[in-house]
């Protein structure tokens, strides 16, 4: 079975965000990177899916610029077997629907897949649309935010139970399929150090943008980057929210709430 | 191309039109449809679904167009996908919209792909540029910064609008209805629903409750949580979990608010026993009010918050209750 995992690299959650003087991108000096999380569950469970069936191969893909090699690395110590880098300094800007079809090229040149993987949303741009997009340009089932996978012992058919709002649902698609993962789905494992040593000597591919036939994609070379892009970030602010901060310390109990009741009641108007 | 703005309504599993529906019709009439000089429509898709269309016209829609097909009883990303292209590219609207939950998240990607429309995800505000084209803002890297987003000359314009940021507002219309019927290919719709299965829940959705009442690490097991849960359902609040509280198996992942959980904006949010991460705000921080209790006056929640208290949860939590309790009674 041969499982692609798209990747994406972003921001650490605990990264602090600051504009960058152009006004409309971040602040990228002294950023740590790492796997988008919702991307390490979708490694974690390819692998995990090699692993039961005792035979395949695990496959990354991403679409970005060099640094984006470290979060394939990562991928590749957790067990994948290799990875396509498409890489270019101008990719940090293309949109979702021009990195899906050229995701989507790279797969249909790997000579079949069964499965397709990748988070629900990317943490940085807080979209889940690039995953989707690749499933339709392929012309794939695709089953989204799922919590739990059963493969049908024949390999032909995915079962997913995904969490929908007021319940849950269990979809099943055949495959080739693309299912995006949510958090609850494993737990993903951490790279063991045989691992990292053994992921430096796997293979990862680069592919640039002259390889790239964009004509063939229905894109222009500008959709590459920000100037074909469908939109654009005209603008990007860190919120300022004036919080009232009025903390009660060392009252009593009773009083205290009595207190916060009141001061939502007439003060706040939320009660 | 029209200068139609459609909003595409949100069915709950029950069939019931989802409040982000009416938030979106409301937002798009004050904010768009004047500036565009063009008709507001509602859309419902589904099987069984004509009879909704006067509720669309209660919250301003103009025209409602109906797609009421037994293929689109439950919901699959093809029959979605399929219904909706078409109806757009026949009608060619200016602007489409709908609300950000997991079903419009599913198949607006598609539809975007297959109409070559650009599409944006989970806005919080809505604008025309003075060249009518779609403008809007959206969190970017968890709540830490907000892009505004501009359209360029692709027609039409797609997004999905965040629940429960818009104000629902009535403008009474008698909608004209449209029955539109598309040829859906039974064959083309692959995924086949195995099961839907309701919560049992007297509570409200944390995406779109107007009150939480989340508990964090500090309310030490889960069997502690009823503390939240009278709480919540003494002011009729959803209840929340901290990631802190999940990952320690207090509570099921579905009640996680933060960055790899749930994005909510109440009009009230109670922080009990969460110290305030970077992450745990990212999920909570467009909240109205914050209120946090913590026995910790340390802890970074209270540089975060509106109204907060420095006690022991174990005792102040139910006094809280009792004292909401009383105050709603009163009414």
């Amino acid at each position: 079975m041969k499982i692609v995992v798209i990747v994406r690299q972003t921001p650490d959650t605990e990264a602090k965000i600051k504009v960058a003087s152009s006004g409309n991108s971040i602040d990228i000096e002294g950023i740590k990177w790492i796997v988008s999380p919702y991307d390490e569950f979708a490694i974690e469970e390819a692998i995990k899916i090699k692993e039961k069936l005792g035979t395949g191969e695990v496959i990354l893909i991403t679409m970005g610029p060099a640094r984006c090699v470290e979060a394939l690395r990562t991928g590749l110590a957790m067990g994948a077997d290799s990875a396509i880098h498409i890489k270019d300094e101008s990719f940090a800007f293309t949109d979702p629907y021009a990195i899906a079809k050229v995701i989507g090229q790279e797969i249909r040149g790997l000579g079949g897949f069964d499965l397709i993987l990748t988070g629900k949303k990317m943490i940085d741009e807080e979209t889940g649309q690039v995953g989707i997009h690749v499933a339709e340009d392929l012309g794939i089932s695709h089953i989204a935010i799922v919590t739990k996978v059963e493969l049908s012992s024949d390999k032909k058919k995915v079962t997913c139970q995904k969490e929908i709002e007021g319940g849950q649902v269990v979809a099943e698609v055949p495959l080739p399929a693309l299912l995006t993962c949510e958090k609850g789905l494993n737990e993903p494992r951490y790279a063991s150090l045989p691992g990292i040593m053994k992921a430096k000597k796997k293979p990862v591919k680069e592919v640039t943008p002259d390889n790239i036939n964009v004509e063939t994609l229905g894109l222009t070379k500008e959709a590459l980057g920000q100037a074909g892009a469908r939109f654009k970030v005209t603008k990007l602010e860190v919120p300022q929210v004036q919080r009232k901060l009025k903390v009660i310390k060392e009252a009593e109990v009773p009083e205290a709430a009595k207190e916060l009741v009141k001061l939502l009641r007439e003060e706040a108007k939320v009660i | 191309m029209s200068n139609e703005i459609w909003v595409v309504a949100d069915l709950t599993i029950d069939g019931k039109v989802r409040k982000a529906t009416f938030e979106g019709l409301s937002e798009a009439r004050r904010k768009l449809a004047v500036k565009l000089g063009g008709q507001l429509c509602g859309v419902l898709l589904g099987s069984g679904v004509s009879g909704l269309a006067s509720e669309l016209g209660k919250y301003g829609a103009e025209k409602v167009y109906v797609i009421d097909n037994e293929l689109l009883k439950d919901y699959t990303p093809e029959g979605y996908s399929i219904a909706l292209s078409e109806l757009i590219k026949k009608h060619e609207p200016h602007i489409v919209i709908t609300g950000n939950t997991s079903i419009g998240q599913d198949y607006f990607p598609r539809v975007a792909a297959r109409v070559g429309a650009g599409l944006t995800l989970d806005a919080i505000d809505l604008d025309l540029t003075d060249d009518k084209r779609l403008k809007v803002r959206r969190y970017m890297y968890s709540a830490k910064s907000i892009a505004t987003v501009e359209f360029l000359d692709h027609k039409p314009m797609m997004t999905t609008i965040r629940p429960n940021v818009f104000k629902p507002e009535e403008a009474s219309k008698n909608p004209e209805v449209i029955n539109e019927s598309i040829d859906i290919k039974p064959e083309r719709i692959l995924t086949k629903t195995v099961e839907v299965k309701r919560k049992e829940s007297t509570r409200p959705e944390l995406t779109e409750a107007d009150r939480i009442v989340s508990g964090g690490r500090g309310m030490a097991s889960g069997d502690n949580f009823y503390l939240i849960f009278d709480l919540a359902d003494a002011i009729g609040a959803a209840a929340g979990a901290s990631r802190a509280a999940v990952d320690s198996g207090f509570v099921p992942y579905e009640m996680q608010v933060g960055q790899t959980g749930k994005v909510v904006s109440p009009t009230l949010y109670i922080a009990i026993a969460i110290s305030g991460s970077v992450q745990h705000y990212a999920g909570m921080g467009s909240s109205r009010v914050i209120v946090a209790i913590n026995k910790d006056q340390d802890a970074p929640i209270f540089q975060k918050c509106d109204y907060g208290i420095v006690a022991d949860l174990f005792q102040l939590v139910p006094a809280l209750t009792e004292e909401f309790k009383k105050l709603l009674a009163q009414q």
